[in-house]
């Protein structure tokens, strides 16, 4: 790794461990590798959001040129979120594309990226199922994004209506991810989640 | 390349000192023009060859743009105590920053120190090369060096010399068309006259005036030698080559005017020759009057297109 990458990681490493955010358990990360190159990123979802209550985890990868390209960040922890894919993780978020710029931090990154949690921007959107709910069915997105939080991301909302449907599928030996994945995608339609598993 | 390693300064940095790229203490700092954010140079060309914005803010700016630093960052760095960069290998120095490159390169512990070889040659080393070092190979690929560089330059030399024929070739063309326009005209004859004047006092006034203290210095029949220095130092000036031939004919006194021809003469005229307007040969005892200058001057003291004097001393 470069040198100027490793020494930059190093000193932001200890600024997100020094940080405040720490203190309140807002954001957090751990080295995976020795080498700098590969961390593990944790923010707490954002007060009054669906996201509320639970910990999404990321993968941050460096670059060799950071600081002069962005870290690689994608959600390791499921979510449901206009501008992150609910199938890969993968962010839309400008600051880590071309409006990266070098003097942004491992600190800045991770509490940008929990401001998106708390204002998405459909208009931007890297899971256009996502946005689409968002759109024409902001209720049934709320309770589907905290249904999500509760199920991957260990938020405390239960929903039973939405339990009992995953459960019809599940007896019929579709996997829950799976179930949860058609069910949120048909807003909660049975019908239309089974027509589209088994077709 | 990036800045100085916060760990090896003395006490606390403070933060407007660190390089908001490469987060270590600015190295070579210069700033964005309009929010004054300090960078690295190397940091923020490569930035800049990334996106062309400031790292800090994202305002638009060029490499072109970028500043010194003001006065008081420099001073604030250049008081940093750091650490010698061999801390490493043994040296316990610790330096001013502005200080730290001249004790780098005479530190004990810098492997490359340069040091001159006692063995015969005399040459300047890496000190870690004294070790394998043969003074017959080191002195016998400088020869190579040199002999390979020499070749080059008679290489050159054969280019220009070719160059030079060509361009005589067509300067002489050019003289004769001149002349040719110029003998077919009065009007054409008036305006390259006009044109060869105005030459003239343009090139006389880039000289100095100057002032003759002692005239009985003066040298009447300088020799060849004199002669060729002083054709050289005019030539340098940007003696305008169609009066060069007379003028260096007018440095001794077979040429000079009656006035000045002999001794005798000389001695009879000698009130006069403050009168002269003398401009400094450059570098040289030497001073040229010029008739343009001394339209004042009698004949008996003057000719056309002036007089060159050459001295063995008292010229201001
Ligand atoms: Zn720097
Ligand atoms: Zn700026
Ligand atoms: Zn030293
Ligand atoms: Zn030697």
């Amino acid at each position: 790794m470069a040198n100027i990458a490793a020494q930059r990681i190093k000193r932001e490493f200890k600024e997100v461990i020094k940080s405040e955010e720490v203190a309140k358990c807002a954001i957090k990360v751990e080295l995976v590798s020795d080498s700098y190159t590969e961390l593990k990123g944790e923010i707490a979802g954002p007060p009054d959001t669906p996201y509320e209550g639970g910990n999404f985890v990321l993968e941050i990868k460096v670059p060799e040129t950071y600081p002069f390209n962005p870290p690689k960040v994608r959600f390791l922890t499921k979510i449901w979120h206009p501008n992150i894919s609910s199938v890969t993780g993968a962010i839309c978020l400008d600051i880590l594309k071309d409006q990266w710029a070098a003097a942004m931090t491992l600190r800045t990154v991770l509490l940008s990226l929990q401001a998106l949690l708390s204002a998405a921007e459909p208009d931007d959107p890297q899971d256009a199922v996502v946005a689409k709910q968002y759109k024409d069915a902001p209720d049934m997105f709320r309770l589907t994004a905290r249904y999500w939080t509760a199920a991957y991301a260990g938020g405390p909302y239960s929903n039973p209506d939405f339990d009992s449907k995953i459960r019809r599928l599940t007896d019929m030996g579709i996997e829950s991810h799976d179930a949860r994945v058609a069910l949120s995608s048909f807003n909660w339609d049975l019908e239309r989640a089974t027509e589209q598993l088994f077709s | 390349m990036m800045g100085f390693d916060v760990g090896r300064f003395q006490g606390n940095v403070d933060e407007e000192l660190i390089c908001p790229i490469c987060s270590q203490v600015l190295e070579h700092p210069v700033q964005a023009p309009k929010c004054e954010h300090a960078f690295c140079l190397t940091c923020i060309m490569e930035w800049l060859s990334h996106q062309p914005t400031c790292p800090v803010d994202r305002i638009g700016i060029s490499s072109s743009e970028l500043q010194p630093v003001p006065r008081i960052l420099k001073n604030l760095l250049a008081r940093l105590v750091i650490a010698c960069d061999y801390a490493g290998t043994g040296c316990q120095a610790m330096v001013k920053l502005e200080s730290l490159q001249s004790h780098v390169q005479d530190c004990e512990h810098n492997p490359q120190k340069p040091v001159s070889c006692e063995q015969g040659c005399g040459l300047v080393i890496p000190k870690d090369n004294v070790k394998d070092h043969n003074c017959v190979k080191e002195l016998r690929s400088l020869i190579q060096n040199q002999q390979q560089k020499f070749q080059e330059f008679q290489e050159e030399v054969v280019e220009q010399r070719l160059t030079i024929n060509e361009l005589k070739r067509e300067l002489n063309y050019l003289k004769e068309f001149v002349r040719a326009v110029r003998s077919s005209h009065p009007t054409m004859r008036a305006i390259a006259d006009q044109f060869e004047k105005d030459e003239v006092r343009r090139w006389a006034s880039t000289l100095p005036k100057a002032k003759v203290s002692r005239w009985g210095a003066m040298i009447s029949t300088p020799d060849e030698v004199l002669q060729s220095m002083i054709r050289r130092s005019l030539s340098e000036s940007g003696c305008p080559p169609h009066i060069m031939e007379e003028l260096m004919e007018n440095c001794h006194e077979t040429q000079w005017p009656a006035g000045l021809s002999s001794l005798q003469t000389r001695q009879r005229q000698r009130r006069e020759y403050d009168s002269y307007v003398c401009r400094r040969i450059p570098g040289k005892q030497a001073v040229l009057a010029l008739a343009c200058d001394n339209q004042h001057m009698s004949e008996e003291l003057m000719v056309e297109p002036g007089i060159v004097m050459i001295f063995a001393l008292g010229i201001e």
